[in-house]
């Protein structure tokens, strides 16, 4: 593990786009798809990677409201995620831009991973007061 | 392991839902928030999470040429961090999502099952018959 490498969640927000496309194209990108993430793999960037079924729930507000489905349409639905480790914020762009199914309108958002909750920084900003915070 | 587990993320919604809270309210729920985690990895039924910086980017188009400011969705819908859980079923999830203790705050939990697999190589094996990866990405 490389210390000075920090964490990085890229989320991969799409529709359907595949069930659209023939299938010889479709066989195309599952393979572009697969080798993709399996170089991320072997270059030790890549931790974890899974899809997500477009079905689940939405737990709300007052305690115990539940609704079916993904939280936004479909369109902006996440499809699923990679957690990423890069030596910069760059690094992780560059991977985002070179995924392959971004032809197809899939939105790559790349969210750096926090060390702290960042709840947790406010209360310490709130407690301590600027002096204090200005020394960390 | 007796029964199947399966996985499940939850996905924590709204990044700005602590900003109204007093130090003494935002500190019991950070630390319910931690105590919550830590129980959930001492049970076996979650192996990791992270919070979300605020900020962010959005890729898209042909090779990436786009890029927005991100995150994705305004400030209360948008992600602010996640937990990787195994579990039963999706009852046994919601009912994880449902002590989450920003609830009460705003904080919307968004509860997906993970896929075997993506859905693109899913419907490649039902069109063809068969699997165009063999080795598993999913």
């Amino acid at each position: 593990m490389n210390p000075t490498k920090t964490d990085y969640l890229l989320l991969f927000r799409s529709d359907n786009w595949y069930d659209e496309l023939p299938v010889e194209e479709l066989r195309g990108v599952i393979e572009q798809n697969k080798a993709w993430f399996e170089r991320l793999l072997a270059q030790g960037q890549a931790k974890a990677a899974q899809g997500l079924v477009r079905q689940g729930a939405t737990v709300s507000q007052k305690r115990g409201s539940v609704t079916d489905g993904p939280f936004v349409e479909s369109k902006e639905a996440i499809g699923g995620f990679l957690l990423l480790a890069a030596d910069s914020f760059e690094e992780a762009m560059d991977v985002a831009r070179s995924f392959p199914s971004l032809r197809y309108g899939t939105v790559v958002e790349v969210r750096p991973v926090a060390q702290e909750c960042p709840s947790w920084v406010r209360l310490r900003e709130l407690t301590e007061g600027p002096l204090a915070s200005a020394t960390v | 392991m007796s029964t199947e587990k399966s996985d499940y993320m939850l996905l924590f919604r709204g990044t700005n839902w602590d900003k109204e809270l007093s130090p003494e309210q935002l500190q019991q729920v950070v630390a319910n928030w931690y105590a919550w985690f830590e129980r959930l990895k001492q049970e076996g039924r979650c192996s990791g999470g992270h919070p979300l910086q605020g900020e962010g980017k959005l890729v898209s188009g042909k090779k990436g040429r786009t890029v927005a400011d991100g995150p994705f969705a305004e400030s209360k819908e948008a992600i602010g961090g996640y937990f990787y859980l195994h579990v039963e079923d999706e009852a046994e999830a919601v009912a994880i999502a449902q002590q989450c203790p920003g609830l009460d705050y705003g904080c919307v939990v968004e509860v997906r099952p993970v896929a075997d697999m993506c859905g693109a190589r899913s419907r490649g094996i039902e069109l063809t018959g068969r699997d165009a990866v063999v080795a598993g990405v999913s």
